[in-house]
């Protein structure tokens, strides 16, 4: 029933990201037979998870899930403890150890702060697949203080072809901004605090006081899809490739995000409604029309 | 499960659908529910729950404009028998609507209240003017509680789909203006959605209330005007402010989740990175994840 999937990845496009996982569960619950369907091609925010070996934060995802625990990459060990959870060969784990200390300078560099974690496994058909994630979140330390969330999840296939290897990769980013404010203005005691334009009408009301009070959100996931082939020197290769490849990724859906996020949705707000008088302004372009009309007779 | 009880989810994502997308997210449900004839019976009264709450616009019927489905709207059942009515203030007519089709029939005269109507058909036309002025595509019904409460429900509701290119926005707005409190309480609610490869949506509340000064009264002429002289004020403050809120999210929360460049200014060298340690350590031993000859 492909149909059926279709029609709850349209549904899931649609609904509110800030309720993906609520909604998520919903349609599992109606349609418990597509559970792996929908958490295998359904993004939902990373949850982070604390190793208990090393004390180190780790994000879970679908991909280090076996049964109800989750692998750390820090430890390889699974919380809660599993006697058979798969875990990648020696060699590709000696790579995933590397693989999670390059990106996390990476995360450093660029998030300065959150978590990361790179979970590498075997294909079926030679070659290997990975994820890469990195999560950060801004807590206010106020209610009036702005919030945020950056999830990445980086998927990745690698088929190598002689000195070459051939990448696939698949990249989502969640992104959740939220600004809260509260203002008074006017009265007797034109009592003002910060926020929402209070102040630019000084005076103007001395005998009517406002209250006001409100939220801004702007949350959404963004999708994009690379193939490249990049040179195979030694294994670590496949770090560097995939670290390029991922860095200039982000570094496109930054800007795309930035573009949708504060350019386009501000514009359709504007397409809405307009500040300035578009009365005044169609009587202006009459007549100007009229004097056109007038100087050219 | 009950095939009720999937219904009864279902309607969950219906109240959910962003501006103009009804009807998509209905598809989906429709092939996710597979039975359209109970689901079409199921999902009725949260399709006029959606329509209510979201001040869902209809042509008025007989008359060349639109007006507003909502709460305001609707008639008190005279009784338990007769299928529920909404009214056009501004046309004084009453009407069935029908929540799947978005249709309103069997038009007939609606009587309004004698004591508020001249001060709610001043409003009227002065909102009808502030929508010119303002709004690209802008709908409003004004309402008078009546029976001698002296109280007026402003309704502003403006809408653009352009599913070809992947987005759609909604503005409404609402002030209910109370003589008898001296009070005004407003809200004004923005949803945009933009799907194009993704799906990003703006979501903002604005609650606003102010007093009534004392130089406008229930018997001003001038009354209307001057109460949407101070709608026009607040709105339009309220979208400037939008816009600094768009700025600080811009420069502040989202530059802090995510630099552009590292603190270098410069992409990352990623053989530096990968370190002499494990650099050494990986190309001098053969066994390596690849065998690259």
């Amino acid at each position: 029933m492909a149909e059926l999937v279709d029609s709850m990845l349209d549904l899931m496009r649609r609904l509110p990201p800030t309720r993906t996982e609520e909604n998520v569960n919903a349609l599992i619950t109606i349609c418990p037979d597509y559970a792996d369907d929908l958490l295998g091609s359904v993004d939902q925010p990373l949850q982070l998870k604390t190793d208990r070996a090393t004390g180190r934060d780790y994000l879970a995802c679908d991909y280090n899930r076996d049964g109800e625990s989750y692998r750390s990459p820090w430890s390889n060990d699974y919380d809660p403890p599993l006697e058979d959870g798969t875990v990648p060969t020696p060699k590709l784990r000696k790579l995933e150890i590397m693989a999670n200390e390059a990106f996390d300078t990476y995360r450093e560099m660029y998030y300065e702060g959150g978590v990361s974690s790179v979970y590498l496994w075997d294909l079926e058909d030679g070659g290997f697949a990975g994820v890469v994630l990195f999560k950060k979140t801004m807590s206010p330390s106020s209610n009036q203080e702005p919030s945020g969330s950056w999830d990445s999840i980086h998927v990745f296939e690698s088929v190598e072809r002689g000195r070459q290897a051939h990448y696939k990769l698949t990249s989502t980013i969640m992104l959740q901004l939220t600004t809260r404010q509260a203002s008074q203005e006017g009265g007797e005691n034109e009592k003002k605090s910060s926020a929402m334009g209070a102040g630019s009408n000084n005076g103007k009301y001395k005998d009517i006081s406002f209250n006001r009070q409100g939220e801004v959100t702007l949350s959404g996931s963004m999708t994009r899809q690379q193939e490249q082939d990049w040179p195979i020197h030694d294994p670590s290769s496949h770090i560097t490739n995939t670290g390029r490849m991922i860095e200039e990724m982000e570094i496109k859906m930054r800007n795309s995000l930035q573009e949708v996020y504060f350019g386009k949705t501000r514009d359709i707000v504007y397409d809405l409604r307009s500040v300035d008088d578009l009365e005044k302004a169609r009587r202006q372009r009459e007549l100007q029309k009229e004097l056109v009309g007038f100087i050219k007779r | 499960m009950e095939l009720s009880e999937r219904i009864q989810i279902s309607s969950g994502f219906l109240l959910q659908a962003p501006p103009g997308e009804i009807n998509d997210v209905l598809n989906d449900v429709r092939c996710i529910i597979n039975n359209d004839e109970e689901l079409q019976a199921g999902v009725q009264p949260a399709l006029r729950e959606y329509n209510l709450e979201q001040f869902i616009t209809v042509e008025s019927p007989g008359n060349n404009h639109q007006c507003i489905i909502s709460e305001a709207a609707r008639l008190p059942a005279s009784d338990d028998e007769s299928e529920e009515r909404f009214i056009d203030p501004r046309a004084k007519t009453s009407f069935i609507f029908d929540h799947l089709a978005l249709e309103a029939s069997d038009p007939q005269p609606h009587e309004l209240d004698a004591e508020s109507e001249p001060l709610r058909s001043a409003l009227d036309n002065a909102t009808q003017t502030y929508l010119t002025a303002h709004f690209h595509d802008g709908v409003a019904s004004i309402f008078s509680k009546g029976n001698g409460v002296r109280e007026f429900i402003i309704q502003v509701v403006a809408n653009k789909y352009n599913p070809s290119n992947y987005w759609s926005g909604r503005w409404r707005s609402e002030y209910t203006i109370s003589f008898d409190e001296g009070k005004v309480t407003g809200k004004i609610l923005v949803h945009v959605h933009y799907y194009e490869q993704g799906n990003v949506q703006l979501t903002t509340a604005h609650d606003v209330s102010f007093n009534l000064p004392p130089g406008i009264t229930f018997s001003d002429s001038s009354a209307a005007s001057k109460i949407l002289a101070l709608v026009e004020d607040e709105e339009s403050k309220y979208q400037i402010s939008l816009n600094e809120t768009y700025q600080e999210m811009s420069e502040k929360t989202f530059k802090s989740l995510r630099r552009a460049l590292p603190l270098t200014r410069s992409k990352i060298d990623w053989d530096k990175i990968l370190g002499y340690k494990l650099g050494a350590e990986l190309s001098g031993s053969k066994e390596g994840h690849v065998a690259s000859s």
